[in-house]
């Protein structure tokens, strides 16, 4: 057997039943041979960034489903190994486990400067969770079950694996061997400890039972865990509000009594005062990043902090904690759960509190919502996903792209289905949503998947539309366009003294670019045809594009402005604040 | 600024000191010295970096960071009350070995070679201080050259 055989029995033998990719003259030899076998889906993308993105849909949307299936994707060496980087580096941010393929120049001319060669390995690094260069054909078959394995546990993330073609075409040894069955890493830096221990789940509990204030806090790991049941029942059985970050969103439903909704930067009022209030933080599954907790010095200072992290690195990183407990979030809510020590109770002045907090922003948003218009009389972002919300009752999925419509879409989706929330957090990458979208709808072909953009991150993979129109993908794709760069006009607004730099935007016919793909477009403006075009893109068979006409004046409330604390929330746009005072005045 | 040592375990890959040294950049610390040498375990390589830092939890932070690493097997920080921290330096130097005479007994040093007259070749190890000490009496001004291997430390 050569390399190349082995490299894709690997992947069969890993459940691959998708590669995503782009060809090229390093990668050819793979290529050449996944065309003689009939084992794989290939999809070609427009863009190897395109590749990594549905790579990581596939990871993502597949992970809560009976057969998870981990993304791959697969480019040339050079410029098409560099455009995969993007992509790679978000499945680091976010915690994703996939796996990216990539050919290299022949191990002879490796180091010349050769056609097409770049240094895969070098550049990956530190935004892999691994990186491997098998240098013969022997090597690749481990080197495939070994990336597997490290991309799948512990804390999830990327792994590339760049073959030089000469390894590719190489032959095996006659005495070469490899049984799948029995094999096992040999990994002995290599740790996780799903289990929690006994000492910290006690003392978590006792902080719990005497707790005043608590809050539970949902984070990714709690999806990548597939733990949202459990969670809710924790949070139901001690009685104890529940808080989401970006990534732990859909976990259990939006609407639950118990939901605080999301937390941080365009976090609720609710979520981000009882925070502030808290006198015990439990956290599942999250890393107290910057857009969560604003200035560390002033964040919920009254509060322990219980921390269950799969990523020991992650305790005790940005914030102190009361009780660590290094393990598997599934695991320890399964243990907490059996614990009969752990106690309801009431918290009847805390709920009042809370009561409270959910009325600040609720009649504004309300009316908004209602109203649906902003200046000019165009669409609000709000509205339109509130009606996409109550159209689907919350049960589709939701793959958004970065910016304004992205938090807008994190807010007023009532998340009723688990793990149907599909995002770029922690690296934020705009473009993202086309392609990811793609992978999600190709892991979960049953469910509807909208793929919700800006007119600006649209532009930014538009090409696979491409994608879309060859491969006959059955997506809803929304363009929320507001002529603008919003999420980085709303700053400037906020921040700049509303000069607009760099964020006004022009974009081509959307209806034209969608018909020359053969793609459906219908383009909405009035509020009263909001509703009927998101029902024709539900009862539509197949991909359509509806583009929205939206008021680049809309903002997203509240806002902790970045590096502040979370008593300098915005709640009200500067405008209306503006007349408000002038109102007084008079 | 406080005087770090981290003392590090890991497999003998390719790319492994590339990492370390990611890492050590990317945390915005210049490392003071790097050392590396085979470990009694073969395919074990035993690694010591000295960096400075006052934070206690930063260092922890660099510390469960590096032992994130697949390669890493263990990595933990060694201080100065309990550990031996050495140093070797090799020095070419001008000066008379009448001149020498002073150092013998308080220092740990060893005439490799006499280039001619006045020139030597020595060797010297010990702890950081001392070798810093050693080449200040010695006289800057009589030094040539000077090749230092870095720390090595050891827990007591
Ligand atoms: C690749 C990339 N470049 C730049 C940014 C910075 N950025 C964040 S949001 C944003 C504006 C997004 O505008 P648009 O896609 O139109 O969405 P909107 O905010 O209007 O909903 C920009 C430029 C980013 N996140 N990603």
């Amino acid at each position: 057997m050569t390399g190349k055989q082995l490299l894709l029995k690997a992947l069969k033998d890993r459940g691959v039943r998708h590669i995503f990719g782009y060809t090229g003259g390093a990668i050819m030899p793979i290529f050449d041979e996944m065309e003689k076998l009939d084992i794989f889906k290939f999809v070609m993308s427009r863009h190897e960034q395109g590749a990594a993105f549905m790579a990581q849909g596939m990871s993502r949307a597949s992970l809560s489903t009976d057969a998870p299936q981990i993304g791959v994707c697969m480019s040339t060496s050079g410029p098409g190994a560099m455009n995969l980087v993007t992509g790679v580096a978000d499945a680091h941010m976010d915690s994703v486990p996939m796996m990216a393929i990539t050919g290299q120049v022949a191990t002879g001319v490796i180091a010349t400067d050769a056609f097409q060669e770049s240094d895969v390995v070098g550049v990956m690094m530190p935004i892999s969770k691994q990186t491997y260069m098998p240098l013969s054909a022997e090597e690749i078959e481990k080197t495939i079950h070994e990336g597997f394995y490290v991309a799948t546990t512990g804390r999830g993330g990327p792994i590339l694996v760049d073959i030089p073609k000469d390894v590719q075409n190489q032959q095996v040894g006659e005495d070469y061997q490899f049984d799948v069955k029995t094999y096992r890493p040999q990994l002995p830096g290599y740790f996780y400890t799903p289990t929690p221990e006994r000492e910290p789940i006690q003392r978590a509990i006792e902080l719990i039972n005497k707790s005043e204030r608590p809050v539970i806090f949902c984070g990714h790991g709690v999806i990548n865990s597939n733990a949202g049941e459990l969670l809710q029942e924790l949070a139901e059985k001690v009685n104890i509000p529940v808080a989401f970050t970006l990534h732990g969103l859909s976990a259990m439903p939006a609407d639950h009594p118990l939901s605080l909704g999301m937390m941080g930067m365009h976090g609720t009022v609710e979520a981000n005062r009882v925070i502030m209030e808290a006198d015990l933080l439990i956290s599942f599954g999250m890393r107290f990043d910057d857009r969560v907790t604003g200035k560390l010095s002033e964040y919920a200072q009254n509060a322990d902090v219980i921390h269950v992290e799969i990523d020991p690195s992650e305790i005790d990183k940005n914030v102190k904690t009361s009780v660590a407990i290094n393990a598997d979030v599934y695991r320890t809510l399964h243990v907490l759960l059996g614990d009969p020590m752990l106690t309801y109770q009431p918290r009847r002045r805390w709920w009042d509190k809370i009561a409270v907090f959910r009325k600040v922003m609720a009649d504004d948003l309300e009316m908004e919502i209602e109203k649906g218009l902003g200046d000019d009389n165009k669409l609000l972002m709000k509205s339109i996903i509130h009606q996409l919300s109550k159209l689907t009752e919350g049960r589709d999925l939701i793959v958004p792209d970065v910016g304004q419509h992205q938090m807008m879409a994190a807010r007023f989706y009532n998340y009723q289905t688990k793990n149907s929330w599909f995002a770029s957090g922690g690296a934020g990458t705009m473009g993202c949503s086309l392609p990811m979208a793609i992978g999600v709808k190709l892991a979960r072909p049953e469910e509807r998947v909208w793929s919700i953009s800006g007119d600006g991150g649209f532009q930014m993979n538009a090409q696979e539309l491409g994608t879309i129109m060859e491969q006959k993908i059955d997506l809803k794709i929304i363009i929320l366009n507001n002529g603008h760069l919003g999420m980085v006009r709303q700053w400037q607004t906020f921040f700049f003294d509303g000069r607009y730099a760099g964020t006004p935007m022009q974009s081509p016919d959307f209806g034209l670019l969608a018909k020359a793909y053969g793609i459906p477009h219908r383009r909405v403006e009035k509020l009263q045809d909001v509703a009927p075009a998101l029902q024709e893109a539900i009862d539509h068979c197949g991909a359509i594009v509806l583009e929205f006409i939206c008021d680049p004046s809309e903002v997203i409330l509240p806002m902790v402005p970045s590096g502040g604390g979370f008593d300098t929330m915005i709640i009200k746009h500067p405008r209306t604040e503006a007349a408000k005072n002038e109102g007084e005045a008079a | 600024m406080r005087k770090r040592a981290i003392l590090a375990f890991m497999l003998d890959r390719p790319g492994v000191l590339n990492k370390v040294s990611l890492l050590i950049r990317k945390k915005m610390y210049n490392v003071d010295t790097l050392t590396v040498c085979r470990s009694r375990i073969p395919g074990v390589s035993r690694m010591t970096i000295t960096l400075e830092e006052k934070d206690e939890a930063k260092v922890t932070q660099v510390i469960k960071q590096l032992e994130k690493f697949t390669e890493v097997i263990s990595a933990k920080e060694l201080d100065t009350d309990h550990s031996y921290w050495r140093e070797v330096a090799i020095v070419k130097l001008e000066v008379d070995v009448a001149h020498l005479d002073a150092f013998h007994g308080r220092y740990n040093f060893e005439i490799l070679e006499q280039k001619s007259e006045d020139i030597h070749l020595l060797q010297v190890s010990g702890s950081t201080r001392n070798i810093d000490a050693f080449l200040d009496e010695l006289g800057q001004e009589h030094i040539i050259e000077i090749a230092r291997t870095g720390v090595t430390a050891m827990e007591k």
